[in-house]
């Protein structure tokens, strides 16, 4: 692997290794353009992939001091883990089920679609899905998508999505499948097919999911143009007089600080860490933090409007054998005034271990008693869905930091604040309504509804703007304040879309990558 | 929050919380075993319970996740020797916890002049618990009770769950697509159709 100097301000400097930090690394490293990662967690392989949850979760999850505030349940459920996503190599791509939609072409216009919403912030993008169809196939390409892009078929069909899905054809459904899922379903790339293991979101044991761990991240190494430090978290952006970024300050392993000099930033530490550091930046120049002209950054917090619908079956299903998301039902996933909310959402197959199922079926304080027990006992005969709709943007959602309280780097704690709007209250009705006939028309004997996870769809604190007063970066996901300083995780999102953020974030990267490379080569930044 | 329970009314009632043969075994044994196992456990420490305390305990840990037909008392009590090893451990636990069983049981005195462990109606017994559901001393009860039974191995089996399979080729070859009630999903060759271009 590469070693650059501290001094060395000709390297791109990108903090974060999953989805966006991870890709824009290797695309850099592939086009001879060198770059230092700075990895807060530590350094993660095959070998430490275990099919275990609770194991897997203290292993992995980024368990730093956090507030979860504003008036979802989580506020009160789960007061310090807002959000569930991984600190370590490769970021959250370890902890990711492998689903890769595309946005649907109204999801890119949504303030053109749906109008002004009374206290929503909904703004259209500045790339479209034309501008994006490319890129989404070069991503589709690298993570070895399931689907016509690859040929690679989509996986085989197991116990508990074929509950779903026969729950959906006797609804009259006709969008339901076992992909695009970027998880090879053929050998595929160095990586094996997958084995329907299960565990999927406790990492891949076998690496037949697409993570930047068994692919960006070595593959960039191997080029001898990416060095990537683990344990290092970033702590300050530097700039000079002019306004032009020249460093990051950061942690090292040991606590030391260490600045490491830079040509270019790009900021990938996902939705909380980004916008964090950039206010954590604030300098005279800029009061207010790096890029924060709009004071955009931080603000129109998005999750997914999101919910989980258990279903106690006649029979045995057993749903945790084989693929975590092992189908997805694409049916209500568009823009219909008529049922009282914007947006769409999609109906994911997720199984959970028996673990997990006991603490997120009811979470919280109440979880307990005889009827969390008895539902408990039909688990080996449940099949159940995730349901994800597009999750509206709103100033008051928004990361901000505690006035007193610091981590254990120094830096001021930072507060999580999400509170559904009333679209969200009306799509999940209509998802927890969806998700309960479907299962009703294939012999449900009861129907468990689940609130809100910590969210690992984290999306729209440093939004893309044209308009500059309206967003913190361009459509390429540049500040329009600071032309050598890029944010390349989900951060950068407009709108949330109903679908999974990753396979979005990794054709950003890829899109921004090629611009940074053009740019460098032109001397613009 | 709490579980919703669609318009199709639940399939069968709540469990009582245990069998009658299961009740007459925990307040006949719960004094002797519970004080049999810490006597194993290490002699040198005294439990901080008397014993009408630790079986006060054990009748609650069933409570709190009951399953009469599927767990024994064996596994209850293996749940109340890890709370009392904790209060043997901390001082601040044995004092919290001591106090939250007197309080139950000064609540159930108060509502069915009878001690906590006496209540037969398992309903009451859980209006009861939720009064206390948001102390300390409770929730460290209620997620030891949780991780001794739902994330045990060796419980797994009883509900179902076979756990880790990466060891054993995963599940593609035991059953991840075995079940007859609803049809098969679409053919290898199907659906390598439907992604030709």
């Amino acid at each position: 692997m590469a070693q650059f100097d501290l001094g060395d301000d000709g390297v791109v400097v990108i903090i974060g290794s999953g989805a966006g930090g991870g890709t824009v690394a290797n695309e850099l490293a592939q086009k001879g353009i060198k770059s230092v990662v700075l990895e807060a967690g530590k350094r993660f392989g095959l070998e430490d992939i275990e099919n275990d949850e609770w194991a897997m979760f203290n292993k992995i999850s980024w368990l730093d001091k956090r507030h979860s505030a504003g008036g979802w349940h989580g506020a009160v459920n789960h007061p310090t883990l807002p959000t569930w996503i991984v600190k370590g190599f490769g970021g959250s791509t370890v902890h990711w089920a492998g689903v890769a939609l595309r946005f649907k072409e109204y999801e890119f216009k949504t303030r053109t679609t749906y109008g002004a919403i009374d206290g929503a912030n909904v703004e259209d993008w500045p790339v479209d899905l034309a501008e994006m169809t490319p890129w989404y196939e070069k991503a589709e390409l690298k993570m070895g998508v399931t689907g016509k892009t690859t040929g690679m078929p989509h996986l085989p069909w197991n116990n508990g999505f074929r509950v779903l899905a026969e729950g959906c054809r006797r609804t009259g459904r006709s969008d339901y499948n076992s992909g695009p899922m970027a998880i090879n379903s053929v050998e595929r790339d160095g990586r094996p097919a997958c084995q329907q293991i299960g565990f999927c979101m406790q990492g891949c044991a076998i690496g037949a999911k697409w993570s930047t761990m068994t692919t960006e991240l070595p593959r960039a190494e191997a080029t001898g143009n990416c060095e990537i430090r683990t344990d290092c978290m970033a702590l300050r952006i530097e700039h000079d007089a002019a306004g032009k970024v020249t460093g990051v300050v950061y942690a090292d392993k040991d606590g030391n600080q260490q600045l490491q000099k830079a040509r270019v930033v790009c900021v990938a530490g996902n939705t909380i860490e980004s916008p964090r550091l950039l206010l954590n930046s604030a300098s005279p120049m800029y009061p207010d933090g790096l890029a924060n002209s709009s004071g955009q950054v931080g603000k129109n917090y998005m999750t997914h409007t999101t919910g989980g619908v258990y279903a106690a079956m006649p029979e045995k299903v057993h749903m945790f054998r084989g693929t975590s998301v092992a189908g997805i039902v694409g049916d209500e996933v568009h823009h219909d005034a008529s049922r009282g909310f914007s947006g769409g959402y999609y109906l994911e197959f997720l199984s959970l271990g028996l673990p997990f199922m006991a603490a997120f079926l009811e979470p919280g304080n109440t979880g307990w008693g005889r009827s969390v027990s008895r539902a408990l006992e039909s688990y080996d005969r449940m099949s159940g869905v995730w349901v994800l709709g597009e999750d509206l943007a709103q100033e008051r959602n928004a990361i901000t930091l505690h006035d007193s309280e610091t981590d254990q780097y120094g830096l001021p704690v930072p507060i999580v604040s999400k509170t559904p709007h009333n679209n969200d209250y009306a799509m999940t009705a209509h998802m927890y309504e969806t998700s309960a006939q479907i299962y009703e028309a294939v012999g449900a004997t009861d129907v468990y509804e689940l609130p809100s996870y910590p969210a690992s769809h984290n999306m729209g604190t440093n939004r893309m703007h044209a308009d500059r007063a309206k967003g913190v970066v361009n459509g390429h996901g540049q500040s329009h304040d600071i032309a050598n300083l890029f944010v390349s995780d989900g951060s950068q999102f407009t709108s949330s879309a109903a679908c999974n953020p990753t396979l979005t974030i990794v054709a950003l990267a890829i899109r921004q990558a090629e611009y940074i490379a053009k740019e460098m080569n032109a001397h613009s930044i | 929050m709490s579980i919703t329970f669609h318009r199709i009314p639940p399939s069968g009632p709540d469990h009582l919380g245990m069998s009658r043969r299961m009740f007459l075994l925990t307040t006949t044994m719960a004094g002797i075993t519970t004080s049999m196992m810490l006597g194993s456990a290490g002699a040198a420490f005294a439990s901080p319970l008397d014993a009408g305390q630790s079986a006060m305990l054990l009748r609650m840990v069933q409570d709190i996740y009951p399953h009469p037909g599927l767990l024994q008392i064996s596994h209850y009590e293996s749940i109340s020797g890890t709370v009392i090893k904790g209060a043997q451990d901390n001082a601040e636990t044995a004092t919290a916890l001591i106090d939250g069983l007197g309080r139950v049981n000064a609540l159930a005195q108060e509502l069915f002049a009878v001690d906590y462990v006496d209540v037969a109606d398992a309903d009451a017994r859980e209006g009861i618990l939720r009064k206390f559901q948001n102390e300390g001393f409770f929730q460290g009860v209620r997620w030891t009770a949780y991780f001794g039974i739902y994330n045990n191995k060796e419980v797994w089996p009883l509900f179902g769950y076979q756990g880790s399979s990466v060891e054993q080729g995963g599940y593609l070859d035991r059953g991840f697509s075995d079940i007859t009630f609803v049809p098969q999903g679409p053919t290898l060759e199907q659906r390598l159709a439907e992604v030709q271009q």
